[in-house]
């Protein structure tokens, strides 16, 4: 009912990026010289729960960066576009006329990087996204796609899709599948590269899209049952999987249950109910940030949010920051400095990983895609999917 | 278009359909009592049903100190700790009307008639909850523990008649019935009905204007802190804009039969939820707003005041 609301609250938070950074930065008065990144993502509204997430780990990534006290600061000018193509497309052009901005992290869904990109794109501005997943933003033939200024650290749909088929499905006697997304351009995207896969390896029982935060999955439960479908692959957030996979159970489905990287959540177990979760076969890129970062890091991560589990996409928001940051490192103070940077460097992510771009800005060779299941409660990681 | 569902699911379809029915009509009883009255729409009643949510959370893990893995209850523990989650969130949600009566309404309504900047006002509370919540809460779905133990009463033609879908029902019609009996038979129900027909004779009658109207949002908190509960004790979980949609559905209800119309909100909640789950399960998901919003506009130029909205007048609130 606020939504409208909340838009026309955009058009003022624009002008804000535009006039307020000095305002708002007390580092500017300081002798240290600062740069600023940007950090784009749904921070209000109903995505805000992927949003918040991933500014922490690039508040983290900062916080360890500054610590060291290098010569150049380097502060995070916030924009929150809501998740919403027509929210970021008031937001960004704010962002990339602020000129002492030389990198975005995000942004960090795919509708909102389209629509954000013709003001990026003529400003020069580099982003690197952690989680827009949409295939077009890295095709050159697409109508709009990011090039030459989009990169992400996240694997695309097009390797997602299929192995997430071939994971769900894996050790599955005559495989009935029903396909569920949650209606957004995340959801949708990786539903739409995981039928033809699904096609080719087992049976389509049938389909259906439920808008994200759905309360009543009850007449869906109705449909999977009728179906006979006996694996059961969702596209969408884990907040709405956790929903669903609890009323699939309380329904009576005791067959597979299969979700991209969107699920792939520290809480997805507690929030289904560890019973209802159990064994549910979950795929990522990105990989859990417990599971990568030190102790040491995981106390300081928690002293510095206030969160002990942290949330999806963490991993590879603080990849993209470190990415900037890197650059910054070596002495990169300029935009199109940071272009030439992001492209041709080769950067390490926290796991050990090497990060190269290719030309269009995705991950060369790929982003591997991992397998996870839920044991006892507690997401493990198996291998490649 | 999916008709083989029907065959085994049907029953199934409508029990689940009037279940969540029966939390629409308690939620839209908040829109509905206050439209009644002040003929404005509270816009922060999703926003108050969405503090319920958490108010059961909080009793029921805060306060009763379950844990959100623990076993489910039983006896008297369970009838003691579903009670006592029932009435925290009654009254939190209760005192929050009031409080949005005050804040947003009550000022505003002595300096003059201005709807709009009620509107505004009551949007702008609505904002103030919401973020303040996912604030809090870190944008983080909140888990309420299983403390009911889903066992089932047995199935009907594929219908399964769980304990959680029966308790929403049959507290659903009991509550309904009681608030009805309120307005309609009791002294301060016929006055909330008396200001509802005319401001002004009421005062004249010496009707305490201010009182009704708070007692008014109070009653609409009480029944929207009752959704809340039954909420999460079906689905065992929120968020801070848990609100939105089922604000938007018990609104949605609330026109649809009648707004200010407390026996219009009965039959248009379980009318929509019935519909919501055909719609689903024969169209697509993805239809479902489509076929209700398309629903609505039919009813609406037929009836413009909702399918009851004429014809039980007298009850109006």
């Amino acid at each position: 009912m606020n939504s409208k609301i909340q838009r026309s609250l955009a058009v003022v938070s624009a002008a804000a990026l535009v006039f307020g950074v000095s305002a708002v930065s007390p580092a500017m008065a300081s002798k240290h010289k600062t740069i600023y990144l940007a950090f784009q993502a749904p921070l209000t509204g109903s995505n805000a729960l992927t949003g918040q997430d991933e500014l922490t780990a690039a508040r983290f990534a900062l916080s360890e960066y500054n610590a060291t006290n290098p010569a150049i600061k380097v502060e995070l000018v916030i924009a929150d576009d809501q998740g919403l193509a027509e929210v970021a497309a008031v937001v960004a052009p704010g962002i990339a006329s602020n000129k002492k901005i030389i990198g975005l992290i995000g942004p960090a869904f795919s509708g909102a990087t389209q629509a954000s990109l013709p003001a990026y794109k003529a400003t020069g501005l580099p982003l690197i996204s952690m989680s827009a997943t949409r295939v077009s933003l890295t095709d050159r033939k697409a109508p709009v796609n990011g090039f030459p200024i989009f990169k992400r650290v996240v694997a695309n749909d097009k390797f997602q899709g299929p192995a997430l088929a071939r994971y769900a499905t894996k050790g599955i006697a005559s495989p009935s599948v029903y396909l569920v997304d949650d209606k957004t351009a995340y959801g949708k995207g990786l539903a739409d590269y995981t039928k033809p896969s699904v096609l080719k390896i087992a049976t389509l029982a049938g389909s259906d899209s439920v808008p994200e935060n759905t309360s009543d999955y009850t007449s869906v439960v109705a449909k999977v049952k009728a179906s006979g479908a006996n694996v059961v692959i969702y596209c969408g957030y884990a907040p709405d999987a956790a929903k669903f996979v609890k009323a699939l159970r309380d329904g009576g489905y005791t067959g597979i249950f299969a979700a991209g990287d969107g699920v792939l959540k520290a809480t997805f177990p507690n929030n289904a109910g560890n019973t209802a979760a159990e064994g549910a076969r979950l795929t990522a890129a990105d990989v859990p940030f417990e599971d990568v970062a030190t102790a040491a890091q995981m106390v300081a991560y928690t002293k510095l949010t206030g969160i002990k589990i942290p949330g999806s996409y963490v991993t590879s928001t603080y990849n993209a920051t470190n990415i900037f940051l890197t650059c910054i490192k070596q002495g990169v103070t300029t935009r199109p400095g940071m272009q030439n940077c992001v492209t041709a460097g080769s950067f390490k992510g926290i796991a050990g990983d090497t990060i190269r771009f290719d030309r269009y800005g995705d991950i060369i060779g790929g982003a591997a895609v991992g397998a996870f299941t839920i044991k006892a409660g507690k997401i493990t990681y198996l291998g490649v999917a | 278009m999916n008709l083989q569902v029907l065959e085994s699911q049907f029953w199934s379809l409508c029990l689940q359909g009037v279940a969540l029915g029966f939390i629409y009509v308690l939620i839209s009883l908040g829109y509905t009592m206050v439209y009644g009255v002040l003929r404005l729409i509270n816009f922060a009643n999703s926003e108050v049903f969405m503090v319920g949510t958490f108010a059961t959370v909080v009793a029921q893990v805060g306060i009763l100190q379950n844990q959100t893995n623990s076993q489910s209850l039983h006896g008297f523990r369970l009838i003691y700790t579903l009670l006592f989650a029932l009435v925290f969130s009654m009254l939190i949600c209760g005192f929050l009307g009031i409080l949005v009566e005050l804040v947003a309404y009550r000022r505003l309504r002595s300096l003059g008639n201005n709807r709009l900047a009620s509107l505004i006002s009551a949007i702008a509370v609505s904002i103030v909850l919401l973020e303040t919540t996912r604030i809090i809460t870190y944008s983080r779905p909140q888990t309420s523990p299983r403390l009911l133990d889903k066992w089932s009463f047995g199935e009907f033609a594929g219908a399964n008649f769980r304990i959680d879908t029966v308790m929403v029902i049959v507290s659903g019609v009991v509550i309904f019935f009681t608030l009805d009996r309120f307005v309609t038979k009791t002294r301060l129900g016929k006055a909330i009905r008396a200001v509802s027909m005319s401001e002004e004779i009421s005062k004249l009658m010496g009707i305490n204007l201010n009182r009704v109207v708070a007692l008014t949002f109070f009653i609409g908190g009480l029944t929207t802190g009752a959704a809340a509960f039954f909420y999460t004790t079906v689905y065992e979980t929120t968020q801070f804009n848990v609100g939105f949609n089922l604000g938007l559905a018990a609104f949605t209800t609330a026109v649809l039969g009648g707004i200010g119309n407390l026996r219009g909100a009965f039959y248009g909640g379980i009318f929509l939820g019935v519909l919501e789950q055909f719609a689903s399960a024969i169209l697509g998901s993805q239809w479902k707003s489509v076929t209700v919003f398309t629903v609505l506009v039919l009813v609406l130029l037929l009836k413009p005041n909702g399918i009851f909205g004429e014809a039980v007048q007298q009850t109006r609130t």
